[in-house]
């Protein structure tokens, strides 16, 4: 497989935080490797998702993102980009829930998922918008890459969580979609303050093969370094011209 | 290197206002709908609204009517946001901080300090930085908008004349604010500082915010479209002026033949502002809509009559 010389990433715009991850890709390029170029790109159309390598799906109202893909065309399309095409995809909260197999508490009748992950989301896991809050986040796979870089682990992440969803269920394999996929990597846990002592924390940050969910919002803050990951992911997967390979 | 210490897309590192200008950010590219039950809820929740403004009135019923408007009553509130799973806003009257309280309390998502309801005060709007819930304010212009940022409002709309369908006054305001950032903007460029703060006094503003503003190239915070939206093509046209999302009070359920001819003209407008740069989604989305609300024309409306002069 040839390297391709464009790498295309789209930003499905159904509605919501796509200008705030367009201008962090924008600053995240320049960070990864000279020798690749990007293209980035608004995602309306099946015709616009079928030139991407790779695509965002911004925070926002999932309930409104489903309705908005199925009318125009989208959905099978998306489910086609993440599950068979298998490639990478990230979805940041309302986008976590789309990139989940099941979620819980939506609206009465349910909603449509794009799935990918073998999870079940909690939508609003912690309540209304007074419940919204910023914390700081360890993330390991931030650190393993600053510690070969500068030989010390990474400053907490800061995180911001918006009537956030949270993972509360990863699906036992034979109840997933099955079929040879990797398994679901716990990337990240929000403990709340001195809570650490009891219970598990809220899983925040998860990935599995090509498909990688955060709750909370990345491109509401300045720091690049997660869209730098990604983006590194993703130019492995063009060179391999496979779906992302588990790391560690 | 402390990652807090980034400025972030509003400019503002402070975790409060992020977590609040945030979720108007989520908002974007959606539209935010009135609706008086739980009934309704459900209509612009299924039509994919990303947000319901919770009111016992809608604007045209609240002209109708005359008298004093004031915040709904909690207990309908509280059945709307039971009923639905999207962010339930509420209105408060301008100036009123009790009402703000009690909406606080009630756990809704966001408060509009509304011009729609009968003004508290006549002088001062709610210091908004004393909440920790956000706010969304009105504004005819750059001035106004300016004013209510300072004051901690973290997401802004036109005011347009609400509850007439007629577009012409929100158009009017889009129109001042993008013409007044535009003036911002040559101040910065011509005099720098000095001018900035010039224009500052003129219109009545905070030097910083109004040099954020010129530097930004628009407002500092989410700036959605309200006041007189009627029909897919009104909802399209705020867009293409600039706004981030649209506001649609009376027009969804005012004149409605069914409760299917509501949801239809709801699908309708979340497609015309999903796709506002596409022909053909807003000529079917104008044919899915059918009878807009009758309206009332904004020039033939006396002073007294108009909402839009609220607001200090």
């Amino acid at each position: 497989m040839t390297v391709s010389q464009t790498i295309t990433i789209g930003v499905l715009a159904l509605q919501g935080g796509v200008v705030e991850h367009l201008n962090l890709l924008r600053r995240a390029t320049a960070q990864v490797s000279p020798a690749i170029e990007f293209a980035l790109t608004e995602v309306r159309t099946p015709d616009q998702l079928a030139r991407c390598d790779a695509l965002i799906i911004p925070g926002g109202e999932s309930t409104t993102m489903a309705i908005v893909a199925r009318r125009l065309g989208l959905l099978d399309p998306l489910r086609e980009f993440v599950k068979v095409q298998r490639k990478p995809v990230w979805g940041t909260c309302a986008g976590l829930v789309m990139l989940a197999e099941q979620a819980s508490a939506v609206k009465q009748g349910g909603q449509e998922l794009v799935g990918g992950l073998d999870v079940r989301v909690l939508r609003n896991r912690f309540g209304t918008q007074l419940q919204s809050f910023v914390a700081p986040l360890e993330l390991g796979f931030l650190s393993e890459e600053e510690k070969e870089e500068k030989g010390k682990p990474a400053a907490p992440f800061r995180a911001v969580f918006i009537r956030a969803p949270v993972v509360e269920e990863i699906m036992a394999e034979e109840e997933g979609a099955g079929g040879g996929k990797p398994p679901v990597e716990v990337l990240g846990v929000y403990r709340k303050g001195d809570a650490e002592a009891e219970g598990k924390g809220d899983i925040v940050a998860v990935r599995q093969g090509n498909v990688f969910g955060t709750s909370f919002h990345p491109e509401l803050t300045g720091d690049v370094r997660i869209h730098v990951w990604w983006l590194r992911q993703v130019v492995d997967s063009a060179r391999h011209g496979k779906s992302i390979v588990q790391g560690a | 290197m402390a990652t807090n210490l980034h400025p972030d897309v509003n400019g503002n590192a402070s975790d409060d206002f992020t977590v609040k200008a945030g979720l108007a950010q989520m908002l974007k590219g959606g539209v935010i709908m009135d609706v008086t039950t739980p009934q309704e809820a459900r209509i612009a929740e299924e039509a994919g609204a990303v947000a319901v403004m919770a009111l016992e009135r809608i604007p045209s019923d609240i002209r109708k009517m005359g008298g004093v408007a004031r915040m709904s009553n909690p207990e309908m509130i509280r059945e709307i946001q039971a009923a639905v799973t999207i962010p339930v806003m509420a209105k408060a009257r301008i100036g009123h901080i009790t009402e703000c309280q009690i909406l606080e309390a009630l756990n809704v998502d966001y408060i509009d300090e509304s011009e729609v309801l009968t003004p508290a005060d006549d002088q001062f709007h709610v210091q908004k930085t004393d909440f920790k819930i956000p706010f969304v304010c009105g504004c005819r212009n750059l001035g106004e908008a300016l004013r209510r940022i300072k004051e901690g409002a973290a997401m802004i709309r036109t005011k347009g004349e609400a509850g007439t369908g007629d577009i012409v006054e929100a158009v009017k305001h889009i129109r001042t604010v993008n013409a007044d950032i535009a003036r911002a903007k040559a101040a910065l460029a011509a005099g720098g500082d000095l001018a900035i703060a010039q224009l500052a006094r003129q219109l009545e503003v905070d030097v910083a915010l109004l040099k954020q503003t010129a530097e930004l190239g628009r407002l500092p915070v989410v700036n959605f479209a309200a006041g007189g939206v009627a029909t897919p093509a009104d909802a399209a046209l705020m867009m293409h002026l600039g706004c981030d999302g649209v506001f649609v009070g009376s027009g969804i359920f005012k004149d409605a033949e069914s409760p299917e001819h509501a949801l239809k003209r709801a699908r309708a407008i979340v497609k015309a502002v999903a796709n506002w740069t596409d022909k053909n989604a807003l000529i079917e989305a104008s044919i899915e809509h059918g009878v807009a609300m009758k309206g009332i024309s904004n020039a033939g409306l006396k002073p007294e009559e108009k909402m839009a002069g609220r607001g200090w």
